[in-house]
């Protein structure tokens, strides 16, 4: 398989945990990654992006208009960065409005207690519409939490991944 | 992560002292050999030095006797160590001596996009030019004999998408500790050679150099017979093998992976002078494209094709394809709109001593440093910073030429890390003191090097390593005023500066404020206190978003809004408020 995903957010919003679990998950599923993060002065609060590529390439830079999925933290970057999406793309966002991919990840983590686990609602989400399996992302998700959060985070990963394949049963319009 | 294969690639050849100072895109490949050292025993020497000149010259020694050593740092580190890099071309290493100086084209966390291959050519030594993490793992053994088999040290330089990519890698075997002894044999002829001989070295160096020419150092990776050649390295090559894959142009072009940039070998030119055009892909200035002799039939950066600044993206390859090919189609896409600016994080101590210094200098003069802390920019309590510890060299500078000027002197404020004053300002601040310049010098000690992660600095040391205290450096460099503060207790803090100014006035001298309170991104404890929004008493002034700039206060449409999830109720919007609305209360 080839799948090119951009994610996009904030520094701080945790980017770079989100991009290491989709990569190390994919990999697990024996399929290549290369992905691409943003450390440094950048980090601090500014705009970030992250590139996640699977299948077999060098570079894990996506072209613009080459990406399958862009996953953004809220919908001001999703706009921002829809210049890499390609025209039948998916965007999944985080946010409140009712948009084609959207869920309002940041309500679903204060409801589960566990306000920092928005980011990985939304990756559990946009996974399930990857089409494929949750197990090797929980089992990343499990390798790299500290343990005060490990539950609630896969609990906030699974609760991203259900909702999505809910969604997928439903009839289409 | 590449930065994690560098390390593996380091530990298992066999390197067993390696040292750094944290920069980004470098940051993560001590950090791991520390943390791979731990996991498995190995017991090496893995330590962050007090800058990148220091780092070196202890890897060398370690090298002189005999043992595998690295150092690594970012790309404007390397500038720090040139001196040294300089020196050890010419004297020579023992057991294996590899640089790593990591290049951030763009640049997205430094001051230049410097390309650290034109120092390894200024030095002649070689440099080799990995394009993916795992190509970086595995070129360290190549770079390590090479250093052993002509006794030199060897460049390894990553960039930042190749230091911070993801890729999944099968490691074949796990580490283990090296047996290797080292032996004290005092090579005086290179050791310690006088400028009458150090032409004998540089002769020698020249030798090498030549010998290390006819080892091929690069790929043909597809050979088709065409007119039209690329020849690439670093991660640009991994820029064109994805676009020409997108394109299904793999076999139109014969392509050339140079893994060796400097030098280069004559082997490969003999070969290009069979195009009839060559294209040059590499980052970021044309260290191969200046290399290769036929003038009239190169493109690349000098004649445009590939663009003089900025990183390469795969547009730019394409476009370069294009021009390189004529009739492949190309369009000029418009890149993101710039997104939001990084901003010092909500509950940083540095915000609060920015928004003190502003206070208590109005119509005051701030350098400052390489570190979080250039982000006080946008508090308007910085005006200029150049490279690690010029800030206290550019506050005696101003001082100085206005004085000399006879021009009136507005208050100087220098702010500095903590990490920052001990990797170079110590020098500066002698000088300072010497030349009677009247400063006001701010410390702002977080108790670590924040910007990159959090690694320990000289006066928070980990492990057993003896701490060495900031103000006991500062009385050793003459310095008669010293006040240390904590910038949440805002009032004395501004207070405190104020003091400083009068001091370095009257006596004609530098003086200094410790800022110190911990780094909140390392904090374990979560504060006691919450901040209560009184929204009856809110005028809407947005005085406390205007000052503070902090990223916990977003514009409402007629108040202020609290982001619950960044605050960290350091209450320096409540002390800025004029209105009372905003209170720092005990839980």
């Amino acid at each position: 398989m080839e799948l090119k995903v951009l994610i996009a957010g904030k520094g701080g919003e945790g980017i770079i945990f989100m991009t290491r679990i989709l990569a190390e998950g994919a990999f697990s599923l024996g399929i290549p990654v290369i992905s691409s993060e943003i450390h440094g002065m950048a980090q601090r609060g500014g705009s970030v992006i992250s590139q996640v590529k699977l299948g077999k390439f060098y570079s894990p830079f996506i072209p613009y208009g080459k990406a399958d999925f862009l996953i953004a933290t809220s919908k001001e970057e999703g706009e921002r960065n829809q210049i890499y999406l390609k025209p039948d793309g998916i965007l999944v966002v985080n946010s409140p409005e009712s948009l084609p991919f959207h869920i309002n990840a940041s309500s679903l983590a204060q409801k589960l207690d566990h306000p920092k686990g928005a980011n990985l609602i939304l990756l559990g989400f946009a996974i399930n519409k990857m089409g494929l399996k949750e197990g090797p992302f929980l089992e990343a998700i499990d390798k790299h939490s500290p343990s005060s959060v490990r539950e609630k985070n896969k609990k906030a990963f699974l609760c991203g991944f259900f909702i999505s394949k809910e969604e997928n049963i439903k009839p289409l319009e | 992560m590449g930065n994690e294969a560098i390390a593996w690639g380091l530990l298992k050849e066999g390197v067993s002292f390696a040292t750094s100072y944290p920069g980004t895109p470098a940051s993560e490949i001590l950090e791991a050999v520390i943390k791979f050292n731990e996991e498995y025993k190995l017991g090496i020497f893995a330590q962050w030095c007090i800058n990148e000149k220091v780092a070196f010259e202890l890897a060398l020694a370690h090298s002189w006797l005999g043992g595998r050593s690295s150092v690594s740092m970012k790309q404007v580190g390397l500038n720090v160590a040139l001196d040294a890099l300089m020196s050890a071309a010419y004297t020579g290493v023992k057991g294996g001596f590899l640089i790593i100086s990591a290049d951030d084209p763009g640049p997205y966390s430094s001051q230049t996009e410097q390309d650290s291959r034109f120092l390894a050519m200024f030095a002649k030594i070689p440099v080799f030019d990995p394009s993916s993490p795992k190509e970086a793992m595995d070129m360290i053994k190549e770079a390590l004999e090479l250093s052993e088999r002509y006794q030199l040290p060897v460049m390894l330089r990553p960039t930042s998408w190749v230091c911070h990519a993801r890729q999944g890698i099968l490691l074949e075997e796990e580490l283990k500790p090296t047996s290797k002894k080292l032996s004290l044999e005092k090579d005086l002829c290179h050791w310690a050679a006088l400028p009458r001989r150090r032409y004998v070295l540089h002769k020698e160096l020249n030798e090498k150099l030549r010998s290390i020419q006819k080892e091929n150092g690069f790929r043909k990776i597809s050979s088709n017979g065409a007119k039209k050649a690329v020849v690439s390295s670093g991660f640009p090559f991994a820029l064109l093998m994805d676009v020409l894959k997108s394109l299904n142009l793999e076999g139109s072009l014969d392509i050339y992976k140079v893994d060796r940039p400097f030098p280069l070998s004559p082997l490969l030119n003999e070969e290009l002078s069979a195009y009839e055009e060559i294209l040059v892909l590499e980052e970021t200035y044309p260290v191969i494209e200046l290399q290769i002799p036929y003038r009239e039939k190169i493109r690349g950066r000098l004649d445009g094709t590939v663009p003089s600044q900025g990183e390469l993206r795969p547009e730019n390859i394409l476009e370069a394809l294009h021009l390189l090919l004529k009739d492949l189609p190309f369009e000029k896409i418009q890149g993101p709109k710039e997104g939001a600016p990084p901003r010092l994080c909500a509950g940083c101590p540095h915000r609060a001593a920015f928004w003190a210094i502003k206070k208590a200098f109005p119509q005051g003069l701030f350098p400052s440093d390489i570190g979080c802390y250039t982000l006080g920019l946008q508090m308007g309590a910085v005006d200029a910073f150049l490279c690690m510890g010029a800030g206290v060299s550019l506050a005696e500078g101003f001082y100085i030429a206005l004085k000399n000027a006879r021009e009136k002197i507005p208050p100087i404020c220098a702010t500095v890390g903590d990490s920052t004053f001990f990797h170079a300002c110590i020098p500066a601040l002698i000088d300072a003191v010497n030349k009677k310049a009247a400063f006001v010098l701010v410390i702002l000690d977080n108790f670590t090097t924040a910007m990159t992660g959090g690694q320990p600095t000289p006066s928070n040391p980990t492990g057993g390593l003896i701490k060495v205290e900031i103000e006991e450096v500062i009385k050793g460099c003459g310095v008669k005023f010293i006040k240390v503060v904590d910038p949440f207790d805002f009032s004395e803090t501004v207070k405190s500066l104020k003091e400083a100014h009068t001091f370095c006035e009257d006596k004609e001298t530098p003086a200094v404020v410790i800022s110190r309170r911990l780094c909140p991104l390392f904090e374990k404890a979560s504060s006691t206190k919450v901040l209560l929004f009184k929204e009856e008493k809110c005028t809407g002034c947005a005085l406390c978003i205007s000052e503070s700039k902090c990223p916990a206060l977003e514009e409402g449409e007629e108040r202020p809004i609290i982001n619950r999830e960044l605050c960290r109720s350091c209450g320096l919007c409540a002390f800025i408020c004029p209105h009372n609305a905003l209170e720092l209360v005990e839980v």
